[in-house]
């Protein structure tokens, strides 16, 4: 039997030592590491948010007409090059090539994608084009993606990812945290 | 009867002598091995905390199991939401098959998939009974093999927004995020 010898018990008082009967308790041990192992969730799924740009419904006031903001367009239509480009209401403000190299890993079957050069360019775009980088501002940029019809989904995610490599700081009930810097849509054609 | 001290009682009342001797060690190397009861409840104790730390409650997202997942490291944590799962053959929610991937792919072009709007429309009403007067939060989790091509990720985009969920989430397998 485990103890715990706390002193105390003389002239006749209750004793304060307490035993603890051990066998119970790594019962309780095994029992608890059993249920633990058994329930344990060893893959970590994760999600990548998306934004389709869905009018609500309709309002009985019609809002005031706010100026189009500026929105990130990444083109990834060739094998060689993705296009960044801003746009505000249609009018393009500037361009931007960046060189596509698909360093496409293969682990068990499964198959990731990453393009540093292209997140390291959109965060350097959006340092200086970027409208919402305040952290008490609530909206966030646009990014929208370009592609053809044929392209893999894993690439997608690779471009994805990419965008959501910029970070900017959001104040959330006092506390300020980091979060993408951009919504990412994609385009219909 | 005298009193006398008690002695050693364990096997006393055994009389197997050959199975006394083997067990005791008196026959040569003893089976029975000391554990020291300190050692083992601290490694008890230890690898609960540590399950316990790593415990989810939120359980684990089924995966169907034709779907391979690409890894991404900006991710978010999961969130509860009907999830659609979309094969190289087939569009599928909750088991059962909301579209064809392949007609899709063959028409090359943009479609709503109806089948899948259908469904979509009908769990929203479902919620939506089920908590009046609250927001619906519009959210769906697209579980996407990793070679189904974009015409079929933008026309199931799509349908789910039109069928009233605009947050799209895409689920993925999560890398540890790199030092920027």
């Amino acid at each position: 039997m485990g103890g715990v010898d706390v002193g105390g018990g003389g002239g006749g008082k209750r004793k304060l030592d307490s035993e603890i009967n051990m066998i119970p308790f790594i019962d309780l041990l095994m029992v608890t590491i059993s249920f633990l192992l058994i329930t344990a969730v060893w893959s970590h799924m994760a999600r990548i948010n998306a934004d389709a740009q869905v009018p609500g419904p309709p309002r009985e006031v019609e809002p005031d007409k706010v100026e189009p903001e500026k929105q990130l367009h990444v083109e990834m239509r060739t094998p060689d090059k993705f296009v960044l480009i801003w746009k505000q209401s249609g009018t393009v403000i500037s361009t931007v090539d960046v060189p596509r190299k698909d360093n496409l890993i293969t682990k068990d079957g499964k198959k990731s994608i990453r393009y540093p050069e292209l997140a390291q360019k959109i965060e350097a775009e959006w340092k200086t084009v970027g409208t919402h980088r305040d952290g008490t501002d609530k909206k966030f940029d646009q990014a929208i993606l370009h592609t053809d019809n044929e392209t893999a989904y894993v690439y997608l995610i690779g471009v994805i990812d990419a965008i959501y490599q910029a970070h900017r700081p959001y104040n959330v009930g006092g506390k300020s945290e980091q979060v993408p810097s951009f919504n990412v849509t994609f385009a219909v054609n | 009867m005298t009193i006398h001290q008690p002695g050693r009682r364990l096997m006393h009342a055994v009389q197997l002598k050959f199975v006394h001797k083997k067990v005791t060690g008196h026959g040569g190397r003893p089976l029975a091995a000391g554990l020291s009861l300190t050692s083992m409840i601290d490694f008890l104790v230890v690898t609960v905390v540590f399950l316990l730390m790593t415990f989810s409650a939120s359980g684990e997202q089924p995966i169907n199991k034709n779907v391979r997942l690409p890894a991404a490291e900006n991710t978010l944590d999961m969130i509860d939401a009907p999830i659609v799962a979309i094969t190289g053959s087939a569009i599928i929610v909750d088991g059962n098959a909301a579209g064809n991937t392949r007609a899709i792919e063959d028409s090359k072009r943009l479609q709503r998939v109806d089948e899948l709007f259908n469904i979509l429309k009908g769990k929203r009403e479902v919620w939506k009974q089920l908590h009046p007067g609250k927001d619906f939060p519009g959210v769906v989790v697209l579980q996407i093999d990793q070679e189904v091509t974009a015409v079929v990720v933008k026309s199931v985009f799509q349908t789910s927004a039109f069928a009233g969920y605009p947050n799209v989430s895409f689920m993925v397998n999560g890398l540890p995020k790199t030092n920027r």
